[in-house]
């Protein structure tokens, strides 16, 4: 095994750790409150699934917060 | 007790776009949300069920696991559909995305595209002994990197970045389509896609680029899903999505390294 692919097998390990480590934090607040942030909701339907259960589960009323 | 601190007790942004209606008051009380730690167990998990099923990939070459393989790879890419939805150009969404069925899919897609992986590093590793722990190692470098230039703010995803990633990724996949339809065709892969000369390597590198930006994407979608408190299902939905960019950048990385070595 060549040098090179021990060091970057070295340098592959750190960054799995890096990477795993780091992605259980939450971004910086420079990263989080900005105005211009993609809205994922638009695009990626979460709230269907779950808002139809609510719906046949629910018999609460709903008020608006504002 | 800082700003964002507070933000994080509270569970919600201060971020009034992100506290827009279509966010709030659809989920119930006691209805399970997802965490950034969820996310990050279930790509451990999806990487582990990958590395797997690469392994058995791997040693166990032959006719039968190369069926296996296609098999795989085709499960995995209907999983991906029927996940992430199916959206084309001046027609609109073909399929739509359901996050909801990724706790289902996102397995069967991990295993599926292990075999396959195992299958192209172990030719790769035949022909190039050493280049598989390379592109490996430069994978989760590179993914470190956006990583942390994601959670620091130093890349910060637009809609502008959104409409430039997006575009790109879909002419490089129309591009690998229409190399599929010549090559069923003519038996030949498009020169510019296996060429080992500065161009090859540059089209390489570029869509090395695109994945990798496609990183940053998802790291935003699994950030935001958490701000807003998303169903759990939603951890699966981006460990998918983390999982689906790794093997796509791991297997450009692959390839590129493949052509610096061939020269």
């Amino acid at each position: 095994m060549s040098y090179i692919t021990i060091l970057l097998g070295m340098l592959g390990l750190l960054s799995a750790f890096v990477f795993f480590y780091f992605l259980k934090f939450k971004a910086s607040t420079k990263q989080t409150e900005r105005g211009n942030r993609i809205k994922w909701s638009k695009f990626i339907p979460y709230r269907d699934e779950a808002s139809n259960e609510d719906s046949k589960k629910s018999q609460d009323a709903t008020f608006k917060d504002d | 007790m800082s700003k964002h601190q507070a933000l994080n007790t509270l569970g919600r942004s201060g971020n009034p776009i992100i506290r827009s209606a279509a966010f709030q008051g659809k989920v119930s009380a006691n209805e399970e949300r997802m965490s950034l730690e969820g996310a990050v167990n279930k790509t451990g998990i999806l990487l582990f069920l990958t590395v797997m099923a690469a392994t058995v990939s791997w040693n166990f070459q032959g006719p039968l696991m190369t069926l296996i393989s296609s098999l795989g790879t085709l499960v995995a890419l209907v999983s991906g559909i029927m996940t992430f939805g199916f959206y084309f150009f001046f027609v609109g969404w073909l399929v739509e995305p359901r996050p909801y069925n990724a706790p289902r899919t996102a397995p069967i897609y991990a295993i599926g595209m292990g075999f396959f992986i195992g299958l192209i590093s172990q030719q790769a590793e035949s022909m190039y002994p050493g280049i598989v722990i390379q592109a490996v190692s430069l994978t989760f470098f590179v993914a470190a990197s956006l990583l942390l230039a994601y959670k620091t703010g130093v890349i910060k995803p637009t809609q502008n970045f959104l409409l430039m990633v997006f575009a790109a990724t879909m002419g490089i996949f129309m591009t690998y389509i229409a190399n599929l339809i010549y090559f069923s065709i003519s038996g030949n892969n498009f020169f510019v896609l296996t060429d080992n000369g500065i161009g090859g390597i540059l089209i390489s590198l570029f869509i090395i680029g695109i994945a990798a930006l496609n990183l940053v994407l998802d790291f935003d979608i699994i950030e935001q899903a958490d701000e807003q408190g998303a169903p759990k299902y939603m951890e699966w939905f981006g460990a998918m999505a983390l999982m689906a960019t790794l093997i796509w950048l791991y297997i450009e990385i692959l390839r590129l390294l493949m052509k610096l070595r061939s020269r």
